[in-house]
């Protein structure tokens, strides 16, 4: 072997074969006779599984095995699952689980599954039979061709060969050689085949994902308009309550002076002033309204800013960390602000904490948020706190919230905003 | 007094300058944005500006920038900042070079046409106006262990008006409280919350209180 490696590069390069290539391939073809020698092991269970059920459906033929059924297939996912799982770790690739809630006889999945195990229950006990036998047929022929002579009338070896000659034995190494060479070609590619067939019938089916995605999308787009509307409403109750009613008070209040200008100016004077007092305090409920709509600060100082100054509001100390260009779709870095904004109210009102780090980043398709608070933790997004506000926040834009928040701190809130590009 | 306008709303700015020349203040300039004004600083020096925060092109805190860039051009040129909306954020930066005659208004702060008058006057001085909405956030940040817990109702209105920028007269005048009354309550102010002895007055005053306010807002 030594001379092939010491030979000139053009030779390493035309033969293309030294220790390392020889090494994995003996892996590979190792780890795949692995795996098919299990796959004989899951075909067996692929059997069984299908006789049961199709016992189970020959007792609903006579209708006793109905409610069985469900659970039956239920029971036939066990196998399925070791598979899904095999297939997985052979290809490096996750494979979700596609069944869905509700009954199994309507999941689209069971048909897949049934494939799977008809196909696995008709070849995976043969090639796992051929993936152990080969190699063991090979070592078996070699041991047959030099013990021959040993004993009296010939040994028969595998492939009904007699070996009671040296050509004979000849002929039993040679098929050796052949077994040991179809042993290192077929069984990589066959496990990776089956993996893939695994792969293909046991993962949920393109359609699904889809429809998933949709019936996600449309949940999600209900719960916003929903939000919407109330944020909307909201508004409007407040212009209409607050802001409208006072701007009718000042009309009134300056129509009233106007009549009265000539005959009591004293009088004139108060409702000049009242009407000046109305409309100021108009314009400080206008300010908050504009604020809970689209804070002024995002628009002049950009999120970065904004995010900055809730810190410096906030009286718990802050520390900002923005890793992030300004420029995103308005109503997202909305969402952000009002995130940061709930989560350091929050903060301040339960976590008890000394210190919390709000980190904004991302790329352009996506805008990243991190507040960590050294706080006592156990925040719980089902007993009614902001959190669950937050949660619908970010999936109102398609984003993700996450927490962690373990009893004696730290709450780490995630959250992550898709910008629509 | 010698007075320029950046306003890019042309009825306010046509409010003002009515409102400034009523009052025998010469408006010397009246633009619509942060350019031109800057522009004429170049090479005038009036005796007080009035700005506002938003203007064009880009209508985000142009006034306030140009505000703190004229304020290098001509070191404490007074600046008086109005806006829609105060953030206290923007308070502390305009107070960040620490030499006075800023002032920080709502723009609806114009209408009491005197107090107005009074606290450009001030700004104008090297003094200081801040809107009661500032400091009122201000003073609303809970702490942990908040000192400001330890003041009177009284107390914590005269700490207010100290911060808005008012002296000693003014405040004993809009509480109607004689002025002997006000220095007591300063001189208690002052030893609950720590603050260093009330020597300095005027403008240095302010800055303290405000500094004590706005302590870890940056």
């Amino acid at each position: 072997m030594g001379r092939w490696i010491r030979g000139s590069a053009s030779t390493t390069t035309r033969v293309g074969w030294n220790t390392g290539v020889v090494t994995t391939r003996l892996r590979e073809c190792w780890s795949a006779v692995r795996y098919l020698a299990v796959g004989a092991g899951t075909s067996l269970l692929s059997i069984f599984a299908l006789a049961g059920l199709f016992a189970v459906l020959l007792l609903c033929a006579v209708g006793v095995g109905i409610p069985a059924l469900a659970p039956a297939i239920r029971l036939s996912r066990w196998p399925v699952a070791a598979d899904r799982r095999r297939a997985a770790r052979r290809l490096g690739e996750a494979i979700p689980e596609p069944y869905r809630d509700g009954s199994p006889l309507k999941d689209p999945a069971t048909r897949r599954d049934l494939a799977w195990l008809a196909i696995h229950a008709a070849t995976g006990l043969f090639i796992g039979s051929l993936a152990i036998g080969l190699p063991l047929g090979a070592v078996q022929q070699v041991v047959t061709a030099f013990v021959w002579p040993a004993v009296p009338g010939g040994i028969e070896a595998s492939l009904g060969i007699m070996v009671n000659s040296w050509p004979q034995a000849g002929l039993a190494v040679l098929s050796a050689v052949a077994m040991l060479a179809a042993t290192l070609l077929l069984m990589p590619r066959l496990a990776r085949r089956q993996a893939r067939t695994a792969q293909r019938l046991l993962a949920p089916a393109p359609g699904v994902v889809l429809a998933d995605r949709v019936a996600e999308l449309t949940a999600t787009r209900a719960a916003a308009l929903e939000a919407h509307g109330a944020e909307l409403r909201r508004i409007e109750r407040d212009l209409h309550d607050g802001t409208q009613a006072r701007i009718a008070a000042v009309v009134l209040q300056l129509g009233i002076a106007g009549q009265l200008y000539d005959r009591d100016p004293a009088t004139v004077r108060d409702l000049l002033v009242k009407a000046q007092d109305t409309a100021t305090d108009a314009l400080a409920e206008l300010r908050t309204v504009v604020r809970s709509i689209y804070p002024p600060l995002l628009s002049e100082r950009g999120l970065a800013g904004a995010v900055r100054a809730l810190g410096e509001r906030s009286p718990v100390p802050v520390t900002v960390t923005v890793e992030y260009e300004t420029g995103r779709p308005a109503a997202v870095e909305a969402a952000a602000y009002f995130v940061v904004a709930e989560t350091l109210a929050n903060v301040t009102k339960h976590a008890d904490a000394s210190e919390v780090d709000v980190s904004l980043g991302g790329t352009t398709g996506v805008l990243r948020l991190e507040i960590r608070d050294d706080g006592r933790g156990g925040a719980d997004e089902t007993r009614g706190s902001g959190l669950a506000g937050i949660r619908r926040r970010a999936e109102a834009f398609d984003g993700t919230m996450s927490l962690t928040s373990p009893p004696g701190g730290p709450t780490v809130l995630r959250v992550e905003l898709p910008c629509g590009s | 007094m010698r007075v320029v306008i950046a306003e890019d709303d042309a009825l306010l700015r046509e409010g003002l300058s009515l409102l400034l020349k009523t009052a025998g203040i010469e408006v010397v300039a009246a633009v619509d944005n942060a350019e031109d004004f800057l522009a004429f600083i170049e090479g005038d020096r009036p005796d007080a500006v009035v700005m506002d925060v938003r203007m064009p092109p880009t209508h985000r805190d142009e006034g306030l920038r140009a505000a703190v860039r004229a304020r290098e051009i001509h070191p404490a040129l007074p600046v008086l900042v109005l806006s829609a909306h105060v953030e206290t954020s923007y308070a502390v930066e305009l107070l960040a070079d620490g030499v006075g005659g800023v002032g920080y208004l709502l723009k609806e702060r114009v209408g009491k046409v005197e107090r107005f008058l009074d606290a450009l006057e001030r700004v104008a001085k090297g003094g200081t106006a801040m809107d009661p909405e500032v400091i009122g956030r201000l003073m609303s940040r809970r702490r942990a262990a908040d000192p400001l817990a330890a003041l009177t109702a009284r107390e914590r209105e005269v700490l207010a008006l100290m911060a808005e920028g008012y002296n000693n007269g003014t405040i004993a005048e809009l509480l109607v409280v004689s002025d002997g009354a006000v220095l007591k309550h300063i001189r208690n102010i002052f030893a609950k919350l720590g603050l260093p002895s009330d020597e300095g007055g005027g403008h240095r005053r302010v800055l303290a209180v405000l500094a004590y306010l706005g302590r870890d807002a940056g």
